[in-house]
């Protein structure tokens, strides 16, 4: 098997089977590089890799429109910063006095440079809870036609993947409806600031054709649905629940969502809350966002995301399932009034949703919990949402985008909520989510923002 | 039917009577007519139920194209095809950052697996042996990886050591490319091959240079060939959504980075298909009925290509 | 595709024509090679030089990706494998929580979806293939089968869109009601109505598999040498018997090899299946449970796993690869073989670029 050149009788192409030579064995050492990068870089060890690495990976990519930046923040005009023009109409926080060494800002949003005029540019990818998608689509789509050198992609592929993409850097932030766990932060590349963004609620919608919305539900009877112990729609614990309701000998079909889920955790926390048949038979009482299936007769459909369990929902005439309420608004889906601690039962809107948001007295990311908060019309399925930044950003330009995004989401945003189903947040959230922004540093552990 | 009847004697001038023959006629005559009688039967009955099979066969096809042209059209406009996604709840908008997208991504996925499929398919052509047997098993069975694996494979080497500026719509053309290049490199090979042994003698008794002999008289003759098997490889890559998964991250706005997270239309119909708006099923629907079109368009070119060369072959 | 009917590799018999020494082994290229070099008395060819390096280039570059792609899975399943064990195979408990990762259940739906998808698309697809082409006149069949190539061009996620949006509500309402009725099948048939599961994922794969089965045996039909149809009517067959006692049985190992390709293909399908399958991780009593096939398996969890939770998702789609693997590498040993035989037979190369469509 000779090539025509190798097989030449002259000798005079030595020299061109030297190069030719040269140019296989390059590229076989570019191939053995590529098989070595592809080996390195995915073997699972190789993931907690140094902060330091993947900071400066990812700071020859973030585009920098602006004048260099100086990272600290002592600047010493007293213009107000001016990216936060739309965080004006909408603060509430507390205005700190102006000292000739920080820029006055009553608004978050920081003293930059005073050659910063507007938002430096860049392309943001966020990663996380697919319950914020409605609510983030619209934010981030009003953020970018206000300020277009900012696109910020979100991918509402779940909170465990946002969770698992901030453990392994490869988003800008994530977005979890529960908080991190603490295995998870020790998982993550360095401390990781939580959040509050918005405050949101999981409805139990059915498709019942005939039957009402506010059906009336209780724990206990939501898990023996869940557990397969009630199959039909007329059985007697349901009736008694609701007299007068015509309900149909229908089959029940629970839906759960198969990947890890907040509207999971809530339930599983209210469940757990409301019912010692649930606990016994899920056998804990510490509430988990991968739904606990063990244990019962088949006859329930696990579902993808939000998305999957509302549209199995809608195709299907008898099924229940917990779905983010915006969702639920979005498909016109009748929900069920569920029973809170004061013993109403109460159906899932904006003011109820707010209501049980009221009652997060000490809000942080170690006391989120307001699953059946206090409250006569306060809905017992609720929850904040919480953005995951890493403390540290190896880029502050990134820094600074990130923390000018979320003080916008915090505030102005805001103005979005209602419309899609989520309470705009309370005045406490915002105040702690503002106080967790200011943590943001750079690389070098200097803050980014000062007020 | 028996022959008991028949005398037991070996005389053959008895066999050869005409009565006798007479009598083997009719039972022969017999038999095979109520043999064919009875296969006629069977095969008309086999001819039916083939027919139903047809039938069935045929039934997803029209239920597939049907449903999708159905509830597609309804989603189409202008706006359609210029505008980018309106945000949740606010009705209108397009698919234009998607449409962009696919025609960035495949673009470069093609510029990335046509000149190494034409390389692996100009080597096995031109190689015998172990090494050239290996390369075209290797390629063949390539060709039917588990497009998920691929998509795994890339966010592996590029995502994860790159962190978040690893999602970009390259690093889809990427993955696609690693699809494309085996059904590339076994199209190029048939059609390179069906070019004649004299064609490639003449050339190479002439003293040509084996490129030379490449770029004239192969590329040119199998050029049909190879740009049908372009086509098939390129109309795959576009329904592609398994390696964009985890790949292109997908964006609201319009891209034209290819460094960037961009869009692409198989992931428009993935996220949008399984929400329960309406607005966005009718999306996905449209945009399904679009991609569609494409990839027959795709499709029936290069059969048109091909079938072409065949009628004006040498 | 342009064929000489006759032997169209290199080397074959068609060389073995011509008189005259040449050295052994070698193919009638390098000869060639040889006698143009002794002829042209050329010795530098400095455009081959860089012509031969942009071709090695090429290859070296798809040799190092395949390498690379097989060498960085394996890799990254590496510890999930050294952690489960055999177990890993044949468990089958599933829980991250308890890092107990057993890939049991998904590879006995992915086994039964493939399965009960070939089960419906082998008959259907083998009888329409004869009916295109063996009874259908000329002119219907061509259009028909053309239209049916095509549907093997339509995109997996498209397929997948129908089947969630339009066959769910189907299966939940008329279909599965309907088979709970039959007697004796019934018994299959168990369990809730719910439109998701194992029986909706067989269809869905089924329809993906009929157009692959439906080409492959009509090249295979047609690759049924003429010698053999004609002796088959001149012993006095009719059209049927022809077809059963000569052209099946000739066309076996094209039709092997169609159902061992439909199957690679069913086996990698992750998009599609993952959204009409329902998602149970427990082992199937009925057809109408919900399941979890490999690559709905890595499509649902891939994103949220991490440290060996990923292992494990990689350590799937490491067993996915070997099942198709074996499925492809069967199918392409059940092809080859055809080429050596002297028959006239239709290449089976031809079927290549009949452009199947997406396994997302």
């Amino acid at each position: 098997m000779q090539t025509i050149t190798e097989s030449d009788p002259s000798g005079g192409s030595r020299g061109h089977r030297r190069v030719l030579g040269l140019v296989k064995v390059a590229a076989v050492l570019a191939a053995a590089a590529l098989i070595t990068a592809a080996c390195g870089s995915s073997s699972p060890s190789a993931t907690k890799k140094s902060s330091n690495k993947n900071a400066s990976a990812s700071t020859t990519t973030t585009t920098s429109a602006a004048a260099s930046t100086t990272t600290s923040t002592t600047a010493t005009t007293a213009k107000p910063a001016t990216a936060t023009v739309k965080a004006a109409t909408a603060t509430t926080t507390t205005a700190k006095p102006a000292t000739p060494t920080n820029a006055a800002a009553s608004t978050p949003g920081g003293s930059l440079s005073t050659g910063l005029t507007s938002t430096p540019s860049a392309a943001l990818t966020g990663i996380g809870s697919s319950s914020i998608v409605p609510f983030y689509g619209k934010a981030l789509y009003e953020y970018h036609a206000a300020n277009s050198a900012v696109t910020v992609n979100y991918s509402g592929s779940g909170s465990g993947p946002g969770v698992t993409a901030i453990e392994q850097n490869t988003a800008s932030f994530g977005q979890s409806e529960t908080p991190m766990t603490a295995a998870q932060l020790a998982a993550s590349k360095g401390p990781v600031l939580q959040v509050p963004v918005d405050l949101g609620g999981v409805s139990l919608s059915y498709h019942l054709s005939g039957v009402a919305g506010g059906l009336k539900l209780n724990g206990p009877v939501l898990a023996q649905i869940y557990l397969r112990q009630i199959t039909t729609w007329n059985d007697p614990a349901i009736a008694a629940l609701n007299p007068g309701v015509n309900l149909p000998n229908e089959n029940i079909i629970p839906v759960f969502r198969t990947d890890t889920s907040g509207p999971g955790y809530d339930v599983d926390q209210y469940l757990i809350d409301t019912s010692t048949a649930w606990t016994s038979a899920i056998g804990t009482t510490s509430p988990s966002t991968t739904w606990p299936t063990a244990g019962r007769a088949s006859g329930d459909t696990g579902e993808d995301l939000n998305a999957g369990v509302a549209t199995y929902i809608q195709e299907t005439e008898g099924a229940i399932g917990y779905v983010e309420y915006s969702y639920a608004l979005q498909a016109n889906f009748t929900n069920a009034a569920v029973a809170n601690p004061a013993g109403a039962y109460v159906t899932p809107s904006v003011g109820t949703i707010a209501n049980a948001g009221a009652q997060a007295a000490s809000l942080s990311a170690t006391n989120f919990n307001i699953i059946n908060a206090a409250g006569a019309q306060a809905y017992p399925l609720a929850n904040f949402s919480w953005a995951l930044v890493y403390q540290k950003q190896a880029s502050t330009n990134t820094g600074i985008v990130l923390g000018k995004l979320f003080q916008w989401i915090i505030t102005t945003a805001q103005g979005y909520s209602s419309g899609l189903g989520y309470a705009p947040l309370p005045a406490n959230a915002v105040a702690v989510a503002h106080q967790t922004l200011l943590g943001l540093e750079t690389s070098s552990g200097s803050p980014i923002f000062t007020n | 039917m028996t022959l008991t009847s028949e005398p037991s004697t070996h005389d053959p001038s008895e066999l050869l009577s005409p009565a006798s023959v007479e009598r083997r006629r009719d039972v022969v005559r017999q038999a095979s007519r109520s043999s064919l009688r009875r296969r006629r039967l069977l095969g008309n009955a086999t001819r039916a139920v083939c027919y139903v099979a047809l039938c069935i066969a045929l039934v997803p096809l029209a239920a597939l194209v049907g449903y999708t042209v159905d509830r597609g059209v309804q989603g189409l406009s202008w706006g359609f095809f210029t505008q980018v996604p309106a945000p949740y709840g606010v009705p209108g908008g397009g698919i234009a950052n998607a449409i962009v997208g696919t025609l960035i991504i495949v673009g470069l996925a093609a510029v990335m697996a046509i000149p190494v499929g034409l390389a692996v398919a100009l080597f096995l052509v031109e190689r015998r042996g172990r090494v050239a047997a290996a390369i075209r098993f290797v390629a063949d069975v390539m060709s039917g990886i588990p497009s998920i694996a691929i998509g795994i494979y890339a966010y592996a080497l590029i995502v994860v050591p790159l962190g978040p500026s690893g999602y970009a719509g390259i690093t889809g053309s990427f993955a696609l490319a690693v699809l494309m290049v085996p059904i590339i490199v076994r199209a190029d090979e048939v059609a390179m091959r069906a070019v004649p042994d004299d064609l490639w003698d003449a050339a190479l008794a002439l003293g040509a240079r084996r490129s030379r002999v490449a770029r004239s008289v192969v590329l040119r003759n199998a050029l049909p060939g190879i740009v049908t098997g372009n086509l098939l490889g390129v109309a795959r890559a576009v329904g592609e959504t398994a390696p964009l998964l985890f790949t292109i991250f997908g964006s609201q706005f319009l891209e034209t980075n290819p460094f960037k997270p961009m869009q692409a239309m198989p992931l428009t119909i993935y996220t949008d298909g399984t929400q329960a708006d309406a607005h966005l099923q009718s999306v996905a629907w449209a945009t399904a009925l679009v991609l569609l079109v494409f990839v027959l368009v795709l499709s029936i070119g290069a059969r048109t290509i091909a079938s072409y060369a065949t009628r004006h072959a040498r | 595709m342009v064929h000489s009917v006759g032997i169209v590799t290199s080397g074959g018999p068609g060389a073995e024509s011509e008189a005259g020494t040449r050295p052994a082994g070698s193919t009638s290229f390098e000869r060639r090679g040889h006698v143009a070099a002794l002829i042209a008395h050329r010795h530098r060819r400095p455009g081959g030089r860089v012509y031969t390096a942009l071709r090695w280039g090429g290859v070296l570059i798809f040799v190092a990706v395949v390498v690379s792609l097989v060498v960085s899975l394996v890799w990254q399943a590496a510890p999930a494998f050294r952690h489960s064990g055999f177990s890993f195979i044949f468990s089958g408990t599933w829980d991250p929580d308890t890092e107990k990762f057993g890939a049991g259940v998904f590879i006995v739906d992915t086994l039964l979806t493939t399965g009960l998808g070939l089960l419906m698309a082998i008959p259907v697809g083998i009888a329409t293939a004869v009916a295109l082409s063996e009874f259908l006149p000329r002119r219907l069949a061509g259009p028909l089968s053309t239209a049916i190539d095509l549907l093997a061009a339509v995109p997996s996620i498209v397929v997948g869109l129908w089947a969630l949006l339009i066959l769910v509500p189907v299966f939940e309402r008329d279909v599965e009601p309907f088979l709970q009725k039959i007697p004796l099948v019934r018994h299959l048939f168990t369990g809730e109505d719910l439109g998701t599961g194992i029986l909706l994922a067989s269809v869905v794969l089924a329809v993906m598999m009929l157009p692959t089965m439906v080409a492959l045996t009509r090249v295979a039909l047609r690759g049924v040498s003429v010698a053999d149809r004609e002796a088959a009517l001149a012993l006095g067959g009719t059209q049927w018997q022809v077809v059963r006692r000569a052209v099946i049985p000739g066309a076996r190992s094209g039709i092997e090899a169609a159902i061992t390709l439909a199957m690679g293909r069913a086996l990698g399908e992750a998009i599609a299946v993952s959204l009409v399958i329902g998602g149970g991780v427990s082992l199937p009593h009925s057809l109408l449970d919900t399941g979890t096939t490999l690559g709905s398996a890595v499509v649902n969890f891939f994103s949220e796993s991490s440290g060996i939770q990923r292992s494990a998702v990689i350590g799937l789609v490491v067993v996915l690869l070997a099942f198709t693997a074996v499925a492809n590498i069967g199918g392409q040993l059940l092809i080859r073989p055809r080429r050596s035989r002297g028959y006239e037979r239709a290449e089976p190369e031809e079927v290549a670029p009949t452009g199947e469509g997406a396994p997302a």
